[in-house]
């Protein structure tokens, strides 16, 4: 499965600063909504289009105004940043283990369809090339994304590439569907990545 | 995104199936039976039983399961008068559960009658008129103790961990299941119907890791074939012998990710190629084995042949092995199936559900990406070098966002029985992380018309 993270790649460093860029690579996006209509005339009308309950994620069109921003990477960055190492009452930001630069997203070429996907992908980096742990912090940051970004977002979290020895088994795990649900119903399992995501929760 | 031009079908909402469930739903189930009711499996534990009639909620299985019901089969009639429905549900908590209920639901047919369609169907059922219909016509009573009717007569126990599919052979005789425990348990229910005694027949343990899906093919003379899709990437055939051992007669090997669906050639698609040939004389044990479609996480859904043994004489006999690793030599029961045809590539993420239908032989599949596709098979009117007519799949249908921004878990194409439908008419219905149940009606698209119907709305 590939991640195409070409279109939106920072292929600098990412940091607050260097936001504006984010939004320039929107308006190139814009011109691909064109094919829009015809495509919407041959589905026909989408049944969540006229469902009074559907909520839209995407309020926000080409318009300037920043009342109502997109998620952008950083944001995406602040949600799993203070997630905790089950071992060490350490945060994954300061071990090292989730990046800013790490955090990928794509985002779709109509902001205005609300069935269009988002795309995040998450690459970690363990503290030591045979980390144990690397798939219940995996694990972890699937699940925090999963709860708190909108349903039109697919995240993808993998272990970086060359940084830890069984990194294929892992990504592989945590793309799982059925793996990471059936997780979710292990008691003793979620009690521990409650713990790590406590401070998620206190901010 | 392959090219979808020009698109044939437009796939429309017909009915949502209310209630909803309140989280994820897993897989929707028709009866096989003709009866009109489909089953679904969901993460609130239970499974939800709606009619095909009226898109209403029939009847609810639950406290039974202690997580996710992940799957649910029903077991085909026998036609020998059964007066029972079965159903076996699998759940995340490694258990499987065989639920039975009295068949009152020929009487809910007939008080949704509008008419006399509907008689003939109930009776059809098990092939001759039902005695235990109530004479006086009155059927209130199925409607009033829905959820009291099913009743969970056994639990089945032997797998270690969450049990991914549950499916029972087209004969009624065996069901199987799998699990993330990488095995496949395949159970035969002995005595009289209804005893609720079940014995293991089989434990198969080749699959490398997760077993995904299970299928049966119908018996083709050989008996009944069993398909298992696996998070190995592999697909592996098993079949029992004369002697009651089970094995692995077949190892499908090519897709680059988890299998996640398995759809066997239903025969009517077999009978449709046959007929425009004219090669069929009516006899299915001489028709070419039934072939297997597989969807996967690598994004592809490919068609697989069972390839006639021996090998064709005109290969040179230098060829005959070639490719197959000497470890996977075929022994004289093993079977040499490959990879003839890959369906156009119309998704962007994993593709976890596929249904090839038994009356038009097309073919959907549903995605993590949130559409559904619909396939269709054609003759190409070229004829290859062996002499048989070419095929090609082309797409002919899209819909994007079939459940808002929520991943599709399963498709099915099911029979309508709606007031508004037309006999024979299909309809395709998707299951959803939203919990929601819906069905779609296929239209033509007429070809003509498109380009000028978009003209107009352009301009206005």
């Amino acid at each position: 499965m590939a991640f195409s993270a070409k279109e939106n790649a920072n292929p600098t460093i990412l940091s607050a600063s260097d936001l504006p860029s984010h939004r320039q690579r929107r308006k190139v996006n814009e011109d691909s909504s064109k094919q829009h209509g015809i495509r919407e005339l041959l589905m026909g009308r989408p049944s969540y289009a006229i469902d009074p309950f559907y909520l839209s994620d995407y309020s926000d069109t080409d318009s300037d105004d920043s009342a109502v921003e997109p998620i952008d990477e950083e944001e995406i960055y602040d949600l799993i940043a203070p997630i905790l190492d089950p071992e060490h009452p350490l945060s994954l930001e300061s071990l090292g283990v989730v990046k800013l630069q790490d955090v990928h997203l794509l985002s779709p070429p109509d902001p205005t369809n609300p069935a269009a996907l988002s795309r995040v992908l998450v690459e970690l980096t363990p503290t030591v090339s045979h980390c144990s742990l690397a798939t219940i912090i995996g694990l972890c940051v699937r699940v925090r994304l999963d709860q708190a970004l909108p349903p039109s977002y697919r995240v993808e979290v993998k272990i970086k590439k060359g940084t830890h020895n069984s990194s294929e088994d892992v990504n592989k795990q945590l793309a799982d569907k059925e793996r990471v649900a059936a997780a979710l119903e292990n008691a003793n399992l979620m009690s521990i990545l409650r713990n790590m995501m406590k401070p998620c929760l206190e901010t | 995104m392959a090219k979808p031009t020009p698109l044939m079908l437009r796939i429309n909402h017909l009915a949502d199936f209310k209630p909803t469930a309140m989280s994820r739903a897993w897989v929707s189930i028709p009866n096989p039976n003709d009866i009109p009711l489909i089953a679904t499996a969901t993460s609130e534990k239970s499974v939800r039983v709606y009619s095909l009639r009226n898109f209403t909620l029939h009847s609810k299985m639950d406290k039974a399961h202690e997580r996710t019901v992940k799957s649910v089969a029903w077991k085909p009639t026998t036609g020998k008068g059964r007066t029972k429905m079965s159903l076996a549900t699998g759940s995340f908590d490694s258990t499987m559960g065989i639920w039975q209920r009295r068949e009152q639901f020929g009487g809910e047919v007939a008080s949704n009658s509008m008419d006399g369609e509907d008689q003939e169907m109930e009776i059809t059922s098990s092939g001759k008129p039902k005695s235990h219909r109530n004479t006086d016509g009155s059927d209130a009573e199925s409607e009033s103790s829905g959820e009291e009717e099913w009743e969970y007569s056994i639990v089945l126990e032997g797998h270690d961990s969450e049990i991914k599919c549950v499916s029972y052979s087209p004969s009624g005789q065996y069901l199987a299941s799998c699990s993330r425990d990488k095995s496949i348990w395949v159970w035969e229910e002995i005595g009289e119907d209804g005893d609720d005694e079940w014995e293991t027949v089989a434990v198969l343990q080749e699959h490398e890791a997760d077993v995904k899906c299970v299928a049966w093919r119908k018996d083709d003379g050989n008996g009944e074939l069993l398909a298992s899709g696996s998070y190995d990437d592999t697909v592996r055939l098993w079949r029992g012998d004369e002697d009651g051992e089970w094995s692995s007669v077949a190892a499908l090997e090519g897709h680059e990710g988890t299998v996640w669906a398995l759809e066997w050639e239903p025969e009517a698609v077999q009978k449709l190629f046959a007929n425009s040939t004219g090669q069929d004389d009516g006899d299915e044990y001489s028709r070419p084995p039934k072939r297997l479609m597989s969807s996967s996480a690598d994004l592809t859904i490919r068609v697989w042949s069972k390839t006639p043994t021996p090998p064709p004489p005109n290969r040179p006999s230098y060829f005959s092995n070639a490719g197959i690793p000497s470890t996977m030599r075929p022994g004289p029961n093993m079977e040499t199936w490959t990879c003839s045809a890959t369906l156009p590539t119309a998704h962007t993420l994993p593709i976890y559900s596929i249904s090839w239908s038994p009356l038009s032989g097309r073919v959907c599949s549903t995605s993590s990406d949130g559409f559904i596709v619909v396939y269709e098979e054609r003759t190409t009117g070229r004829t290859s070098v062996g002499g048989a007519i070419e095929r090609e799949w082309v797409v002919i249908g899209v819909l994007e966002g079939a459940h808002g921004p929520y991943e599709v878990n399963h498709v099915t194409w099911a029979k309508r029985y709606d007031p508004g439908s037309r006999p024979n008419e299909e309809m395709i219905i998707t299951t959803g992380d939203d919990g929601a149940v819906r069905a779609w009606f296929i239209t033509d698209i007429p070809q003509a018309g498109v380009e000028s119907g978009i003209g107009e709305i352009t301009i206005s």
